[in-house]
């Protein structure tokens, strides 16, 4: 009975799931409501975990738990430490969620809202979810081993190698990028420069809190800054209203950049425990609760979404950024899908943490899902603007125009309604004095979130604050994005730079602090910079440079676990990870090539190079506009060498797992597996 | 009543360890649990030598200040957030 019972049920769900994603993909007759996408996405989750995952978990990994996972053998009560997957997953939830699946999603909104909710879904159950799964359990196998260290044994000492240098080249793009999205977001915008600046003195307090006076004490200091940050939320309102005040935050897109490096060198070089842990505590509370409260402000409001299914710019020649569905879409919205990232964390603290190695399951397959949730909510907040208001916001200037009339004109001309009050209205509303060239993804994200938030709480009242809200939720946790990762790139330049020049490894010296912070800063910073002055608003080139090389990591990171797989004895199970990694070298090498060599010079890096070239001989650069053009030249060059160099260190790895397949299938090799011996569990079976 | 305030402890003490706000607290027990493995594996032979080396861990635990520094910097000495 109970059997039957359970069939009825999740026949229901999968039903539910079909038809919800059927009514997203075919409807066309009137706007759709969110609850269609909050549908198809949950379905489709509980189905992928209950069935998929079970499979992988059952069949291809076959978990086990009367094996003793390192948290056990290993328990030092500062790395290894048995932990309750309900706590574990909180903790890798907040480790893998970070600015990716929002900002990517409602940068692909430009496309329309379906391309992109199908990827977060579907993209999330066959490939995201599988991905961190296995790499965590490959991880727990080998006593909380690293991608690089796994890749160095099972593959290749070679592989080990190119995926340190693919995780530092990642990690250079990444913080630019963020930090681009930054500047874009708070460029003459007093409120949130003062809102987001106010954040520093708050951490600083709470590290000393921290320190000193309640050593350890998180919630409570955490809880009284987030407090206090609200009180700023608020405050800021005051500091646009006052001429000397608002001037004083009124910042520049450069000035903001420069401002923003400078910290970044600081953060680095600072004590963590004083301005990057306090920070991380704050953002991390914050993070969860916006999430939380988007969440149940969608299923609240249940807003309609206004952006089509499908919009022109599926054809290639997209405001936001250039370049058609495939491959773009796919490396657009990394993070939310797959990302090669989340490897890192899957083969970092939590494998470490794990007690038994069924829960594995749940934390690595469940964690991503909620990611993919996440992604969802932000395509929901994007695609419930007026598709006119979110073209305006998300287009740079250099193609929609600088007045508000001329980028009405320029939208009205796509096809799209715009009306230039409404815009001017709009940026009155939420607290700006312009939303026009806020490329990013982070402002237009703001705004669906406020107009969802205020018809929670507020109303029309409380819109600005929400709006401002929204805007620090977001830079708040990519700055902390930035802290911790310039920290760690720190460490790498220093692992690497420690094989050429031996005082550059030390890790405690001061001068080799300075020195390698100044290196990692210099090189975000050096993009970050290259993206501000970007004519055609600098995401266009960098968001897709580090959707590549994001993806590119997942082929790494699935290339080790397909090799891993076959070495198990699973050459029945491969496609489980071999399907989605065909499908991202397909994605990447594709958006690769198209980066580097397309002749749409807003697409290729040398095509644009070469356009702008022409225009120095033809004369038709002004002289004073010269230099600035040479350096566009240069930089353009250089993103074409970076994607050339990331994708040929891939293949390369790819090449040497493929040789190792053919080998080991062959029998010419003994598939020789580097786990740690079985060590049968001290402790009962069923306990958490 | 009850099981409102069991739902209310369980939830508080979900936030406590989910926040690292209980890491001391599970730094201690856990150091004590390994402590206790320990003695427990040797035998009478040895019983003695296994108690200093207990009494040792004990005498070694860090105070929660110490604790806390250790954590930050293990913490942030690897990639521990993501895109």
């Amino acid at each position: 009975m109970k059997s039957i019972l359970k069939i009825i049920l999740w026949t229901a769900i999968a039903l539910a799931g079909a038809g919800a994603l059927a009514a997203i993909a075919f409807e066309r007759r009137e706007p759709l409501n969110a609850v269609w996408f909050v549908v198809a996405a949950v379905c489709t989750y509980l189905v992928a975990y209950r069935f998929y995952s079970k499979f992988i978990a059952a069949k291809v990994l076959a978990l086990d738990d009367t094996r003793a996972t390192p948290a056990e053998r290993l328990e030092d009560g500062h790395d290894f430490v048995p932990t309750s997957k309900w706590v574990l997953i909180g903790h890798h939830f907040a480790a893998i969620a970070g600015p990716g699946p929002l900002v990517g999603p409602t940068l692909a909104a430009q496309f329309g809202y379906l391309p992109g909710t199908l990827w977060l879904i579907v993209g999330a159950a066959l490939g995201g979810c599988v991905q961190d799964f296995i790499i965590l359990f490959c991880s727990i196998r080998r006593d909380g081993k690293s991608l690089g260290q796994m890749a160095r044994e099972e593959v290749s000492k070679r592989g080990g190698m190119i995926a340190l240098l693919a995780v530092l080249a990642i990690m250079i793009i990444l913080l630019a990028v963020v930090a681009l999205v930054i500047v874009k977001a708070l460029k003459e915008s007093p409120w949130g420069t003062f809102t987001l600046a106010m954040t520093i003195p708050i951490a600083l307090l709470m590290g000393i809190y921290l320190r000193y006076v309640r050593p350890g004490r998180v919630l409570e200091a955490s809880l009284g800054g987030v407090a206090l940050v609200m009180l700023a939320v608020v405050s800021g309102q005051w500091v646009n209203a006052s001429p000397a005040w608002s001037s004083a935050f009124t910042l520049s897109g450069p000035a903001l950049a420069i401002a923003i490096i400078a910290y970044g060198y600081a953060a680095s070089a600072l004590p963590v425990w004083l301005l990057l842990a306090p920070r991380d505590y704050l953002s991390a509370f914050i993070k969860v609760g916006a999430i939380a409260a988007l969440a149940i402000g969608v299923i609240f409001v249940r807003p309609t979404l206004e952006m089509p299914a499908l919009t022109r710019f599926v054809d290639g020649n997209g405001p936001v950024f250039a370049g058609k569905i495939f491959p773009f879409c796919f490396i657009t919205i990394a993070c939310g899908a797959i990302s090669g990232f989340h490897a890192l964390i899957s083969s970092g603290t939590t494998p470490k943490m794990i007690l038994r190695e069924s829960h594995a399951r749940m934390i690595g397959y469940g964690a991503m899902l909620m990611e993919s949730f996440v992604g969802v909510m932000a395509m929901i907040a994007a695609c419930a603007l007026q598709p006119g208001v979110y073209f305006a916001i998300n287009s740079p200037a250099g193609i929609v125009g600088k007045t508000t009339d001329a980028a009405a004109a320029t939208i009205r001309s796509w096809g799209f309604t715009l009306d230039p009050q409404t815009m001017s209205a709009l940026a009155q509303r939420v607290g700006e004095h312009t939303l026009l060239d806020r490329t990013g993804g982070a402002p237009s994200l703001a705004v669906g979130m406020a107009q969802i938030f205020s018809g929670t709480i507020g109303g029309e009242r409380l819109l600005s604050i929400w709006y401002h809200f929204a805007i620090m939720f977001e830079a708040l946790f990519i700055l902390t994005v930035l802290d911790a990762g310039t920290r760690v790139g720190r460490f790498m330049v220093q692992e690497l730079g420690g094989h050429l020049w031996k005082p550059l490894g030390k890790s405690g010296s001061t001068a080799g602090i300075l020195a390698t912070s100044a290196l990692m800063v210099g090189a975000w910073g050096y993009f970050l910079w290259q993206g501000v002055q970007d004519p055609l608003g600098g995401i266009n080139s960098l968001w897709p440079l580090f959707g590549i090389a994001n993806q590119l990591l997942a082929c790494v990171a699935l290339a080790v676990a397909t090799t891993i797989l076959l070495k198990m004895g699973r050459a029945r199970w491969i496609w489980v990870t071999l399907a989605p990694m065909v499908w991202l070298v397909a994605i990447t090498m594709t958006a690769s090539y198209q980066k580097i060599f397309s002749a749409n010079f807003r697409i290729g890096f040398l095509s644009q190079a070469n356009a702008l070239a022409a225009q120095i001989s033809s004369g038709s650069i002004p002289a004073d506009k010269i230099a600035v053009t040479q350096r566009l030249i240069f930089n353009n060059r250089l993103d074409a060498a970076v994607t050339a160099v990331l994708a040929v260190m891939i293949l390369v790895l790819l090449v040497e797992a493929i040789g190792e397949w053919i080998a080991i299938l062959s029998g010419r090799k003994a598939a020789v597996l580097h786990e740690s011996p079985y060590v049968a569990t001290r402790w009962a079976e069923g306990g958490d | 009543m009850k099981i409102v305030r069991n739902c209310a402890r369980n939830i508080w003490s979900w936030i406590r360890q989910v926040s690292g706000d209980a890491a001391y607290e599970n730094y201690v027990r856990s150091t004590r649990r390994v402590a206790q493995a320990e003695m427990a594996r040797v035998d009478s032979r040895t019983m003695h030598a296994g108690c200093c080396s207990t009494h040792a861990r004990s005498a070694l635990l860090l105070t929660r200040e110490e604790f806390y520094l250790h954590a930050l910097r293990r913490r942030y000495s690897t990639i521990s957030r993501c895109c």
